[in-house]
């Protein structure tokens, strides 16, 4: 078992980590950079680690740093979080050599599922479905132009190496193939300093499903239900839901059973997604992720699971005490992505001092921050600020609480901007809360979400809850038109609902 | 990591490599050294003789020379907090995490001892990361004032090794 963990990480998911030691007794070091010396996580540790200036490459990706600060403290494993070492097979297998416990697959695994044309290889061995292209990397623009002709328009080109949404190019004309296609490469090199590409068919208008499942390092596995990321920016995850509503109870099971059946086929252990793409004809294996998501807690209000403390365990060697059939995800989830980013200005980092945090409350609200009020968001990492979870026993009801939340969650500081006032456009959208939005739904809307969210942050924040069957809280323009993506100006006439402010509100 | 933190010296503490094992180990230090830029990792496989090197991102401006650089000085980002340090006093911060030690081998004199005069590029001290020694070599010339760190003590990136009375001057 683990005694004292290394946590190889910053932000949210540090804390989201210490939290599950602490429970489970583990000790807990922090590592951290000097811009995160005084960070949440270093307050809470046992001990805190300085490994290197604000720069991830000299501290959260140096790899030297870690391993010596986890055998300084005396850890006997170490978590990598995601993003970072977190899908690095040589850290991997490093620790393992230094006789650190990695919490994640074996290294040869990461290896496998690191590499996205191997992974399609082996989840096609494994009985998985996938879209129709390739499996070996395509090595020129015409050999490429030959399998896009052969499998029909419109394909999408991809990193094999790629991940976080980058190295990807959708190409609907094959005039543009061979641009696109010289485009991607050089994306790839730059990137992820591999520039081999394949090229599968893609799908304009699917929902992306990706289901959780947990594996022991003893051959058993189980699937915890579904997520539905279809809302993205750029391939970027913005809103997370769970279970995916369009699916039926059959479809889910199978996309359940094939999930682990994938993970077991390569050996396999710990907590992992599998991600498909779903629409009317059928579901297709895109990818595996050999580690703990962002969007992880959705799962976690649905099923009562703590998936981070069953990593641990497994990890530590524990076969899994969960059987499948205790699984019972019940009611619905959402997830959103709290990034200091400006919409507005093309999603541009707005980092800068919190002179005002305050996290939202009430029943089955979460909100998972690395920050307090006070701190600074650091222009070196990413921006995601936070993570807003809430749980209701249906989705409609779990769309006017996370409404609620948002307009209870306060960011406030000089040059910071959020994706909130967004994320409430996002969740009075017809084609959102009629949950008939695919992944291209929310590049393809929005501007008129931008102005949307625009005329939403010009409103003063409502002190009474809003009233009358299935509306949101309230703003003046909150008028749906189902099917129409025009938005409604703001401030014009009387509101479609009658609203008392509150008397105090000066 | 800079090719500059790299040293042939064969560790100090851990097993005793086989002669084979150093003479790649020698070789491959060489190929680290003559290599340009600031490298990220180097992979070598003997059974089919593969060698790969990966570089780091140009994140920062002159990656190579500052990285060489930020051997021996205190990246400019991180002064020693807290401190309120004579002009003429200068901290001598530990370049990455690991273990200090004052000497080459566990009989040799140390490197310096208080009171010494040093030279620029003088060795001050060893920073042993993952079995590789570090030197820390002096940025000035000065006297040392105080070694803050035992032999053999674990120390994290940052931490003030010793203090150095610099001889003053234009530099």
């Amino acid at each position: 078992m683990i005694s004292r963990l290394l946590i190889a990480n910053r932000g949210e998911i540090a804390v989201r980590i210490a939290r599950a030691c602490r429970e489970l007794g583990i000790e807990v070091v922090a590592a951290c950079s000097t811009s995160d010396r005084h960070s949440a996580v270093a307050e809470m540790a046992d001990e805190a680690v300085h490994i290197g200036p604000p720069a991830p490459r000299r501290s959260y990706l140096h790899v030297p740093n870690l391993i010596e600060a986890a055998l300084r403290t005396g850890a006997d494993a170490v978590h990598p979080g995601y993003g970072f070492l977190s899908e690095d097979p040589d850290f991997a297998e490093i620790c393992e050599l230094e006789g650190l416990t990695f919490v994640g697959p074996p290294p040869e695994v990461m290896q496998q599922m690191g590499n996205k044309a191997t992974a399609r290889r082996l989840m096609a061995d494994a009985g998985l479905p996938l879209l129709p292209g390739v499996v070996e990397p395509v090595r020129t623009a015409d050999e490429g132009r030959a399998i896009a002709d052969a499998i029909g328009y419109p394909v999408i080109i991809k990193a094999a190496a790629g991940g976080g949404g980058r190295g990807m190019t959708v190409v609907t004309d094959p005039a543009e193939f061979a641009d696109a296609f010289t485009a991607t490469r050089a994306v790839a090199r730059a990137v992820f300093r591999d520039s081999t590409v394949y090229v599968e068919r893609y799908l304009s208008r699917a929902r992306h499903v990706e289901v959780q499942v947990l594996c022991d390092g003893h051959g058993s596995g189980i699937h915890l239900g579904e997520r539905d990321c279809s809302l993205q920016r750029r391939h970027q995850k913005l809103l997370e839901e769970g279970p995916a509503a369009h699916l039926s109870p059959g479809q889910r099971a199978e996309l359940g059973a094939l999930a682990v059946r994938g993970a077991l086929s390569v050996g396999f252990a710990g907590a992992g997604t599998v991600e498909f793409l779903v629409d009317e004809a059928g579901a297709y294996f895109m990818e595996m992720n050999a580690r703990i998501q962002v969007e992880h807690p959705v799962t976690e209000m649905l099923t009562g699971v703590d998936l981070v403390r069953e990593q641990l365990l497994v990890a530590g060697g524990r076969r899994l005490q969960l059987q499948q059939e205790d699984v019972v995800p019940r009611g619905a989830a959402i997830e959103c992505r709290i990034n200091a980013e400006d919409p507005a200005r093309g999603f541009a980092p707005a980092p800068g001092h919190l002179d005002v945090l305050r996290a939202p409350g009430g029943p089955w609200t979460r909100f998972d921050t690395g920050y307090r009020q006070g701190d600074d968001v650091s222009p070196h990492y990413d921006s995601l600020l936070g993570k807003l979870i809430v749980w209701a026993p249906d989705r409609d009801q779990a769309i006017r609480r996370m409404d609620r939340a948002l307009a209870e969650l306060r960011v406030e500081g000089p040059g910071l901007r959020t994706t909130v006032d967004l994320q409430r456009a996002l969740l009075r959208h017809p084609d959102v809360r009629a949950d008939r939005h695919d992944i291209e739904f929310l590049d393809r809307s929005l501007p008129a979400l931008l102005s949307r969210a625009a005329a939403l942050s010009a409103t003063p924040p409502r002190a009474l809850p809003a009233h009358g069957p299935l509306q949101l809280v309230p703003d003046p323009s909150d008028q749906d038109r189902p099917g129409s993506l025009v938005p409604t100006p703001p401030q014009e006439g009387t509101p479609p609902c009658p609203i008392r402010r509150s008397p105090s509100r000066t | 990591m800079p090719p500059g933190e790299l040293s042939s010296r064969a560790a100090t503490s851990g097993t005793p490599a086989s002669a084979e094992e150093r003479t790649l180990r020698d070789d491959v230090v060489q190929l680290a050294r003559t290599l340009p830029g600031d490298l990220r990792r180097l992979c070598v496989r003997s059974g089919e003789s593969v060698i790969e090197v990966e570089w780091a991102p140009e994140d920062r401006a002159g990656a190579s020379s500052t990285a060489r650089a930020a051997v021996g000085v205190a990246p400019a980002a991180d002064p020693p907090a807290g401190t309120d340090l004579p002009a003429d006093v200068t901290a001598v911060p530990a370049p990455l995490v690991g273990t200090f030690y004052v000497a080459a081998s566990p009989d040799a004199d140390p490197f310096v001892q208080v009171g010494d005069t040093v030279e620029p590029g003088q060795t001050l001290g060893i920073v042993e990361a993952m079995k590789l020694m570090n030197p820390i070599v002096a940025e000035e010339a000065g006297v040392i004032t105080e070694i803050l760190v035992g032999d053999a003590e674990s120390v994290e990136y940052g931490q003030v090794l010793m203090y150095l009375r610099t001889a003053g001057g234009p530099r």
